[in-house]
């Protein structure tokens, strides 16, 4: 295999930031990482800590202050400008609008770095274009302008004219940020598609967390000025998680692999039980600011199974059944 | 006429069976032919009524009588000026209203046609007596009208200046006005300081003229817009890619400065000659791109350039023809005329702004 001896994306003592006048201002130590073929990287990190930077930069489309980005085995500044165009592309989080802009149009102009000075489209183009549409899942949309598509529509067209443009790998600034949840999972799932079926390698930026670790394959990691690179559960079992973004108020469970509000954790309660309605019940009882239990406590809750069809708040004094996980909740809390 | 010429596409582009290459191709045959119609109509018709039969003899006997006089000097360089100054015109605000991602972008709002007549007015009212309105011909032209290309690009450049780092549309298109005033101001102190003669000879520039070219003159506009739309024509792959942005712009490959330098020098080339010898005119430029948007339904520069042109040589023969208000014997300032009819455009676009504001 060709292609094993380099890693497609590869950096190299990165050093971004910006430069003010003849000073540079870097924003993160030299960042070392790498990313394989059809892998879904997910880079997170605080607000303002330099992800868009980070990833304007191995896009190309701002100047790194030191060290290499590496496309299979070359670094960017070796490349022109359609030769990089054809390795990596790039969407930001600025919204698109294009008034009398086609989906069609759009996507034609990913292949941009591969028509000749005219821009002529030829039927390879055309197949291409049309190709990449129904692949983002907008097949019947070509004619359709870009500012009459809702949010979730013109992200998919922007995602078509990446694939249109037919780089290995895939660049993303919080590619869900304004989406509602559906598309925002339509989104996710066709970049794993991608990843999947396409092996295309892609990069992307996000807040989501639960997706982040549910779906990614690496997670790039940043945070105190470094970037930590590892497989999801690597990052939860080190507790890089847990420095990340626990504040007095929140912190991280590496069980769920979700942050949780901080209770007062006063009291812990044994459950009984098991499936679903167990695990909904855990969930709700630490919302309500309580631990789950692994002895078993007075009171102890007793979740509805083959005998009973109701949640049961037992104690030596008394047995109290709730129709409800809210009722039950509504009790504990009341003390 | 402008609305049921819409209507008429619209009928069209619902009518079924119809593909997207043939009903744009129906809309290129009737611009050319509505083009092709208004130039004649501009040679017709006049503030003297001639027959079309004498004018058609006129053309093609060459008889050496006062009527031909009128066509072959006076009618036919005017109406061949009206369609190079529409074209160049229009061209240069389709350009820097993509460059710009602005659709009030035009090279009159922007003070770029200030700029042009800066350089005139320096050429005219700085360099010496010889250079008079009139006594200007041979290497002159060429003098004049690479002051207005240096003008014009000097202010493009201010302007590019300002809007990277200002991102508000309006806030550009107040700082041209700015710009447009601050150098309507040096040229009135450059006035107090000249002699009489240079004096009249500017400000008769100033009124601006489709009809006072000499031959010297006209072969140097139509040779350097010629050179102004080749760039631009060769530009429009560039043209397209910049209007992701030029973030998007360069992510697909393209070299943002070289896109910039060519579409700037095209743009200036336009804007500076015409301004150059016709005087500032107002409205086409930011106009014309909007009705070629409206009537194509692309934002394909492939598209919309030739589109542009057909529709900028149109309307501007078409305000050449109001302006000498066929058989009276007034001629408006043609100033004037395309103000008139650019100016609804541009209020349109303005009020339309809600749905046009995705226009980039």
């Amino acid at each position: 295999m060709k292609e094993s001896k380099h890693s497609i994306l590869s950096l190299n003592s990165l050093l971004i930031g910006y430069r003010a006048g003849r000073s540079k201002i870097p924003l993160l130590a030299p960042l070392n990482a790498a990313a394989e073929k059809g892998e879904l990287v997910a880079v997170i990190g605080r607000n303002g800590i330099g992800k868009s930077t980070l990833l304007r930069t191995i896009a190309g489309v701002h100047p790194s202050l030191g060290g290499e980005v590496i496309y299979f085995g070359k670094s960017i500044k070796d490349h022109s400008g359609p030769e990089l165009a054809r390795k990596v592309g790039y969407i930001s989080t600025e919204i698109f609008r294009g008034g009398h802009m086609t989906v069609y149009e759009l996507v034609a102009l990913g292949r941009y770095p591969h028509t000749n000075w005219l821009g002529r489209i030829t039927r390879k183009d055309n197949d291409k274009i049309v190709g990449a549409i129904e692949m983002a899942g907008l097949a019947g949309f070509s004619g359709r302008f870009i500012s009459e598509l809702s949010d979730g529509e013109r992200q998919k067209a922007m995602i078509a004219r990446l694939l249109a443009q037919d780089t290995t790998v895939m660049v993303m600034d919080e590619p869900t940020a304004f989406l509602d949840i559906g598309s925002r999972y339509e989104i996710l799932h066709l970049l794993h598609l991608l990843t999947r079926r396409n092996r295309k390698t892609i990069l992307f930026s996000t807040h989501d967390l639960h997706t982040a670790i549910s779906q990614a394959d690496k997670i790039w990691l940043i945070s105190d000025q470094k970037l930590l690179e590892g497989s999801p559960e690597d990052l939860i079992i080190n507790g890089a998680f847990s420095n990340l973004f626990e504040t007095p108020h929140v912190k991280f469970d590496s069980e769920s692999g979700s942050y949780i509000f901080r209770g007062e954790e006063s009291t812990s309660i044994y459950i009984e039980g098991e499936g679903n309605k167990r695990l909904w019940t855990e969930k709700a009882i630490m919302r309500g600011g309580f631990s789950v239990s692994g002895v078993k406590t007075d009171p102890y809750i007793s979740v509805p199974g083959m005998e009973n069809k109701k949640w049961r708040l037992v104690s030596q004094a008394s047995i109290l059944e709730f129709d409800s996980i809210y009722d039950l909740l509504k009790r504990i809390c009341a003390g | 006429m402008i609305s049921g010429y819409l209507k008429t596409i619209d009928k069209i582009r619902k009518s079924k069976g119809i593909s997207a290459g043939r009903e744009m191709g129906i809309i290129f045959l009737s611009l050319s032919l509505i083009l092709i119609v208004l130039f004649i109509l501009d040679i017709f018709l006049g503030s003297v009524s001639i027959s079309p039969s004498d004018v058609i003899s006129a053309i093609f006997n060459g008889s050496d009588d006062n009527l031909s006089t009128i066509i072959l000097r006076f009618r036919l360089p005017k109406a061949i000026t009206a369609l190079v100054v529409g074209i160049a015109l229009s061209i240069s605000g389709l350009q820097m209203q993509t460059v710009f991602r602005n659709p009030l972008a035009g090279p009159y709002v922007l003070g770029i046609s200030s700029g042009a007549s800066l350089g005139v007015a320096f050429v005219i009212l700085g360099l010496s007596s010889d250079l008079v309105a009139g006594g200007i011909g041979g290497l002159g032209n060429w003098i004049l009208v690479a002051a207005a290309w240096a003008g014009a690009g000097t202010v493009m450049v201010i302007i590019m200046v300002i809007s990277s780092r200002v991102k508000d549309i309006m806030t550009v298109l107040i700082l041209g006005i700015m710009i447009s005033s601050g150098i309507s101001a040096i040229v009135t102190i450059m006035q107090y300081f000249s002699n009489e003669t240079l004096l009249k000879a500017y400000v008769i520039w100033t009124m601006g003229s489709l009809g006072n070219l000499t031959s010297d003159q006209m072969s140097v506009l139509v040779i350097s817009t010629s050179g102004g739309l080749v760039l631009s024509l060769a530009s429009s792959k560039m043209l397209n890619a910049l209007l992701l942005g030029e973030n998007y712009a360069s992510s697909i490959g393209l070299n943002i400065k070289l896109a910039r330098s060519v579409i700037f020098a095209g743009t200036s080339i336009l804007a500076g000659s015409v301004t150059a010898f016709c005087g500032p005119i107002g409205f086409i430029g930011i106009a014309v791109p909007h009705l070629a948007r409206i009537i194509f339904r692309r934002s394909d520069h492939k598209i919309l350039l030739p589109g542009t042109i057909l529709l900028g040589g149109s309307v501007m023969l078409a305000s050449d023809i109001i302006s000498q208000l066929p058989g009276s014997e007034m001629i408006l300032p043609v100033n004037a005329v395309t103000s008139l009819i650019g100016i609804p455009i541009v209020i349109w676009v303005v009020l339309s702004n809600r749905k046009y504001s995705g226009l980039f």
